[in-house]
């Protein structure tokens, strides 16, 4: 299995000017999240890139590229019909082989040194199957995200054999239907805006309104697996997302010591204590 | 190996399912005490939670029923006040290491043996309630819940169809319906958890869906009986509502949401916990409610629950209040997600998750009901049975069965829609009136099955396969089959199982019925724990109508006959129903549909239209306008503008009083001293008089009884007594004093009704009262001596003319002797208890503390009634209530007396000039007889007075015989210093009697000739009652009100007991102490089964002559 393409989708309605925000990444550049979300993209050895964009958005994501725009092909939704008919939209571009896919309002930073991205396509290429990376959520927030259940593959570290596929549960449903052997009491495998599908899941999305739905049927279809991943996913489009985004990078990277004291010095202050 | 542990652990049925009662009867002392010391052992070591449970009931058994009984064993002991302590905070380990250490030292004997049952019995119960408590907390599903502890971790949101206001700027309202359930099987009470959950295979029910209307209560045909409205508002609050209990309340704040008995939302608050939109772990959370609800709904909103029952009585076996639970649970899950349908009818998996936290929403309001109760939930007709727990399931490994049982909804293939017509159309339900406790009746089924008493598991495989008869009857359409097979199992099966099911009222009716209707009447039917409240009566289908009308009149006929004898909370009705083909279903009430029920109308619009329309909140006033809208041209709303007119100018209290004689007439007549009412109000309020003032000095002197202080009668007393007893009851020289006067407080928890005439047992074959089997007693003394004993009720305002009218009713059940009742001459008026009183009562004295969730909840409503009494008025007279409930008996110390002063005494004295002794004795000592050789004892000591004591057991708490700084004297409960105090007391009094006529004439300074005095024997009256003690009491009163709601308040009343007559220097006074089952009183329905099974009641019957 062979993974040259990749796909970011950022055409949501109310996302639409997240990947275009600035932050300082690890290394103290400031970079937009599509440039940081493509960088994580050519961990993975990406050849080409397809952003699903919003009519009228290409021009501002070229842009925000800056000297990646040339290796982008940008695709326009034309209806705001949701996130699956977005992925659906790049159909084309893809063709008839497997892709990777990552959310255009999701930042991922690695705890190991190896990337997401880099990570996800390996197992790809190894299990020659869609794999989504999913992460151990608590179940106070699944409600906010995909989440996957199924049993462990064995000998296989972190790798899970999906079976069932809910969008934003309640713990209540995911009591009954997502408990996975081996998680801890309450916690459970959500998506973390990163996956590898076969050109299949473009047919289930032709009759599925969401990608989660397409994907419990992609289940049933097809070998699917879940990647349990160490690391962490910021989603930028919640309430301090961009701020809780900006802290993880910069706490995980070289000026971790010049930030810690900068936070310091507000919470004193607004405190009242003088630094 | 002992042999009862070979049948607890043994894997064939055969022997696991032998009874305890096979080995006990013929073993030995020893042998038991054996088997004890080996099942002790065992209990402790067993892995398997029923092992250890069935180990428990038969250690508790051994010490109830046989052991005491045993040759060899000691007639008296002590048991240590550390041991009662432990058992009444529930430390029952601790208990039963304190008891088995004494009979270590003292010897096995009954006080111990009583000791160690209760602890047994306690323990048993507590364990398997703690693993129904665990099972129902790890249901998949139910499990988040415990560990959502703060708004912060909060994960559910609304669905957004009820965040969308319609045009009239108003929120949708999402409004389910549901069912109740009926038992068409009664399987033998088989949904009880523990039951089920250790015998599956037996566990099945065949439960109904229907729905309701009242009889002739104008609300057209069936309908699902009871409703939740869910709605968003803009005001940061939890907004409970009932409809039809008139009570809401606006909640911001966790401590109030987990305050049950606060108020009458206690089953609004437990759904709102059991569906999740407060999580059970989020009790003791101390941040604003409203940071939940931001998360929920959105900042500056909140919800508003409303609840309904359409005018289905409480009692009426039909599970309402479980299936209202389940409908308010499946609104609020559905509004948050976590049912996928916001309208319409339910997923199976979505019933199953709505059941089970329908029984977490039971424990948590302290309630509990069996598995099969929120069968309305589940469409039509269902086979619900339990299941074995297999691998993967939370109970495997430790109970046999799982929790929640599986449900087979019957298809029309399998029960016709014909035949559904035709159960329709022959079955008459109604509600009797009665509404009863049945919580002891499932501990005794309880305790029933986990021994195996023999007759008992006959009748469960009875039961069983009568089951499977009602299903074949239903599949084959023959609704006349079924008939005769749910009768069967009411006589037999059930009744086997537990005699209490029936009653005398019920069995009155059946037979009036079938008088009546003759063949036509295909059988009668049973629902529920008991019967007397809601049942069945299955006609030919040409009859039913006739049959509806005849039952409403053969019920309202029968029940005023018994309603001073039997506690009834209502009116009897009869239904119209239908069988629910949905189950609980829901729809979503948008724009001018968008109204809550009437009842709500009814309690919130007064309250708003006294507000200006300026300080209504803008969704208020847009609400009350499309309501005043609605009430032009919704028929169900018809008339309300008349119901609104008259709350806000409420009637006077004059007008609404009824038929009952007004309180001030009653105080009249019954001759009421307002002066001495005064002096103990104002000696209340100042603290001189109360409940901490009712006890001795704690500096007296109190000594249990030495040797020879007491005559032992309890076992062979000479020859020569007998013959002096015989002599005196041959020469006319005994009479019989049964004390009626008294309210029975304990025995109805203060309904009001007559304990003497309180039919409370089959005896000799019928249901009989207390006058009639004393009765029975003095006949049977009068042949074998062959006299005629008089025998005397003493009466009061409260049951005089109860007891003349049944008397004269059944002609003084053919009393050969002279019959006569002595009217009370005093009484007093309740008063609101002072919030000391109360507190002294439920902080100070010792009770049974309660399961933990059930503690809870009453430590809320004493919270609840402090606040009552502070609100009401501490010390203010009660006159809140039926004119007779506010009133009291003043304390049997006044029904001697009372005799002196309403001349029946003096009558008797002329007619039976020989008469020299009295027995008196309480309405509920059973035992109490004209023994011959008790009264040779009595004769023969030749004191004024000799009172008969029993050797004191766990439950006899209240007093006994101690040396009081020296001199011996019956103690009452209320004056003992402290509870240690008592429990180092030997003997208990049973306020059993024999009192020499002239020397108690001599104590209150009179002769026999003075009797025709009335100023003199007043005189000598209010001489002696200024000796006596006067002893504040707290006691329940019940007021009922609505549809068979009953509320129990707690009053204080004053009372002097006779007991205290031990105390005066010219009573020379003798003590003797009797055997139990001469002794022993009957204070609470809850003692009839164990006083049935361990020969109490044969000792009884074979004292009297019914005829």
């Amino acid at each position: 299995m062979n993974i040259h393409k990749a796909v970011i989708t950022a055409a949501g309605r109310n996302q639409r000017a997240l990947p275009l925000q600035t932050l300082v990444d690890r290394d103290g550049n400031e970079k937009t999240v599509l440039r940081l979300i493509i960088e994580e993209v050519l961990t993975a050895k990406i050849d080409e890139i397809c952003v699903v964009v919003s009519p009228g958005d290409e021009a501002a994501y070229a842009r925000a590229a800056v000297e990646r725009a040339g290796m982008i092909r940008f695709i326009e939704q034309p209806v705001p019909l949701g996130y699956g008919n977005a992925l659906h939209c790049s159909q084309e571009f893809v063709g008839n082989e497997p892709f990777l896919h990552l959310v255009g309002d999701h930042l991922h930073v690695s705890q190991t040194g190896i990337g997401s991205a880099q990570q996800l396509v390996q197992v790809a290429t190894e299990e020659r199957c869609a794999v989504s990376t999913v992460q151990a959520t608590r179940e106070n927030v699944i409600q906010h995200y995909g989440t996957v259940a199924g049993p462990k593959i064995s000998d296989r570290e972190n790798l899970y054999r999906i079976e069932t596929v809910i969008e934003k549960p309640t713990p209540t449903e995911a009591e009954q239907k997502l408990i996975v052997a081996g998680m801890r009491a309450g916690h459970y495998l959500c998506f973390f805006g990163m996956h590898v599908f076969t050109p299949a899941v473009f047919e289930l999305l032709a009759r599925h309104v969401s990608l989660s739905s397409a994907l419990a049927e992609l289940a049933k279809q097809e070998r699917y697996l879940a990647l349990h991943t160490r690391n962490r996913r910021y989603d930028v489009g919640v309430k301090y997302g961009l701020l809780r985004a900006q802290l993880a990078l910069s706490l995980s990277g070289d000026e971790r010591e010049d930030v810690l004291s900068q936070i310091i010095e507000v919470l004193a202050a607004s405190n009242g204590l003088q630094a | 190996m002992s042999e009862l542990i070979g049948i607890i652990v043994s894997r064939d049925p055969d022997v696991r399912n032998r009874s305890l009662d096979q080995l006990c009867r013929v073993a030995t002392a020893a042998t038991l005490l054996e088997e004890c010391r080996a099942l002790d052992v065992f209990r402790r070591t067993s892995d398997n939670l029923y092992e250890r449970v069935r180990a428990q009931f038969f250690l508790y058994a051994i010490h109830r029923f046989y052991l005491p009984l045993k040759d060899g064993i000691a007639r008296t002991g002590l048991i240590p006040f550390a041991a009662s302590a432990n058992l009444l905070k529930r430390r029952f380990e601790e208990g039963i290491q304190i008891l088995l250490k004494a009979q270590g030292s003292q010897g096995a004997n009954p006080a111990l043996s009583s000791g160690l049952a209760a602890a047994y019995h306690g323990l048993a119960f507590q364990t398997l309630a703690d693993q129904v408590r665990r099972s129902v907390r790890s249901v998949r599903g139910n499990q988040w819940m415990s560990r959502i502890g703060h708004p912060a971790d909060y994960p559910l949101t609304i669905r957004s169809e009820l965040l969308t206001k319609g045009s009239t700027g108003l929120y949708p309202i999402l409004r389910e319906t549901t069912p109740v359930r009926m038992d068409l099987s009664h399987s033998g009470w088989s949904d009880i958890f523990f039951l089920g959950m250790d015998f599956p295979e037996g566990a099945r029910v065949l439960n109904v869906s229907i729905d309701l209307a009242v009889r002739g209560s104008g609300e057209g045909s069936p309908r699902p009986p009871v409703e939740a409205y869910l709605r968003v508002i803009e005001e940061p609050v939890l907004r409970l509502t009932s409809a039809d209990l008139s009570a809401t309340a606006d909640v911001s704040s966790f401590a109030e949401m987990f305050d049950f008995a606060r108020d009458y939302l206690g089953l609004l608050k437990a759904a709102v916990i059991a569906s999740g939109i407060v999580a059970p772990a989020m009790e003791g959370c101390s941040e604003p409610l409203s940071d939940l609800l931001t998360r929920l709904v959105g900042r500056g909103r909140g919800l508003e629950i409303v609840s309904r029952v359409r005018d289905i009585p409480k009692g009426s076996r039909l599970a309402v209040s479980t299936n209202l639970l389940a409908c308010l649970i499946s609104a609020c899950m559905r509004a948050t997600n976590q049912i996928h349908a916001l309208t319409g009818t339910l997923a199976e998996e979505d019933r199953r998750l709505i059941a089970a936290r329908a029984i977490l929403g039971e424990w948590l309001g302290g309630s509990g009901g069996g598995w099969q109760d929120s069968g309305g939930v589940w469409p039509g007709m269902k086979l619900i049975q339990g299941v074995v727990a297999s691998e993967g399931d939370p109970e495997f490994g430790i109970s046999r069965g799982r929790l929640l049982p599986v449900h087979q909804v019957l298809s029309e293939e399998e029960v016709s829609s014909e035949t559904r017509q035709r159960l329709q159309a022959s079955l008459v339900l109604v509600h009797g009136g009665m509404a009863q406790d049945v919580g002891p009746i499932l501990e005794m089924v309880t305790e029933k099955y986990l021994l195996r008493s023999e007759a008992e598991w006959t009748g469960r495989k009875q039961a069983i396969s009568l089951l499977d008869e009602v299903v074949a009857d239903l599949r084959a359409g023959d609704v006349q089959a079924l008939g005769s097979a749910t009768e069967r199992n009411f006589v037999g099966p059930i009744q086997t199982i537990i005699p209490w099911a029936s009653n005398l009222y019920t069995e009155t009716l059946i037979t009036r019925v079938r008088h009546e209707i003759g063949e036509d009447f295909w059988g009668f039917w049973m629902l529920g724990g008991m019967s007397g409240g809601g049942m069945g009566f299955i006609f030919d289908p040409r009859r039913k109508s006739h049959a509806q009308d005849r039952l409403q009149a053969i019920m309202s006929d029968t029940k005023q006959r018994l309603e001073t004898a039997v506690p009834f909370a209502m009116e009897p009705v009869v239904y119209d129903f239908a069988i629910n083909e949905r189950g609980t279903s829901a729809e979503l009430l948008t724009g001018d549909s968008a109204l809550m029920p009437r009842g709500y109308y009814d309690l919130v619009v007064p309250a708003l239209m006294r507000v200006e329309p300026r300080m209504l909140h803008p969704a208020r006033r847009a609400e009350l306008d499309r309501f005043g809208a609605a009430c032009r041209t919704a028929p169900e709303l018809a008339g309300m503008m008349q119901n609104l007119f008259e709350r806000l100018l409420p009637q006077s209290a004059e007008d609404t009083s009824g038929k009952a004689p007004p309180l001030k007439v009653l105080l009249e007549q019954f001759g009421f001293d307002p002066t001495l009412h005064e002096q103990i109000r104002t000696d209340m309020r100042n603290g001189r008089i109360g409940l901490a003032q009712n006890r001795l000095p704690v500096t007296s002197d109190i000594q249990d009884v030495r040797p020879g202080d007491l005559i032992d009668a309890t076992g062979l007393v000479g020859e020569r007594f007998a013959r002096i007893g015989l002599d005196a009851l041959k020469a006319g020289e005994v009479a019989v004093v049964s004390l009626a006067g008294g309210a029975g407080t304990r025995w109805t928890r203060g309904a009001g009704v007559v304990k003497a005439l309180n039919p409370f047992c089959r005896l000799g074959g019928k249901h009989r009262n207390f006058v009639e089997t004393h009765l029975a007693k003095s006949r049977r003394t009068g042949r074998l001596a062959g006299t005629l004993v008089p025998h005397v009720f003493t009466t009061s305002y409260l049951t005089h003319e109860p007891i003349r009218k049944w008397l004269d009713c059944v002609d003084g059940y053919d009393y050969p002797g002279p019959l006569l009742l002595s009217q009370g001459k005093s009484i007093g008026l309740r008063l609101v208890p002072m919030a000391r009183d109360l507190r002294f009562a439920w902080e100070e004295m010792p009770a049974q503390i309660l399961d933990e969730q059930k503690q809870k909840v009453r430590e809320s409503l004493h919270g609840a009634l402090i606040g009552w009494a502070r609100d009401a008025g501490e010390g203010r007279d009660y006159t809140d209530n039926l004119p007779m409930q506010c009133l009291h008996p003043t304390g049997h110390w006044y029904e001697v007396p009372n005799m002196l002063r309403n001349g029946v005494l003096r009558d008797l004295l002329e007619q039976h000039p020989q008469l020299r002794h009295f027995m008196i004795h309480n309405i509920d000592t059973l035992g109490a007889s004209l023994d011959p050789c008790v009264i040779g004892l009595h004769i023969d000591r030749g004191a004024a007075m000799t009172t008969e004591v029993i050797a004191r057991q766990i439950d006899d708490r209240g007093g006994g015989l101690a040396r009081i700084d020296g001199r011996l004297r019956i103690i009452e409960g209320l004056a003992l210093p402290s509870e240690e105090v008592e429990s180092a007391l030997s003997y208990y009094n049973s306020n059993t009697m024999w009192i020499d006529i002239d020397r108690m004439l001599a104590a209150f300074a009179i002769e026999r000739r003075d009797l025709k005095d009335e100023s003199k024997v007043g005189a000598a009256v209010r001489t002696v009652a200024a000796r006596m003690p006067t002893y504040i009491t707290i006691k329940d009163v019940k007021k009922r009100w609505g549809k068979g709601q009953e509320d129990i308040f707690p009053v204080a009343q004053f009372e002097k007991l006779w007991g205290d007559m031990t105390a005066l220097p010219q009573m020379d006074c003798a003590y003797l102490g009797v055997p139990r089952v001469r002794g022993q009183q009957l204070k609470e329905p809850a003692q009839l089964d164990g006083w049935l099974r361990d020969g109490s009641a044969s000792h009884v019957e074979s004292l009297c002559d019914w005829e």
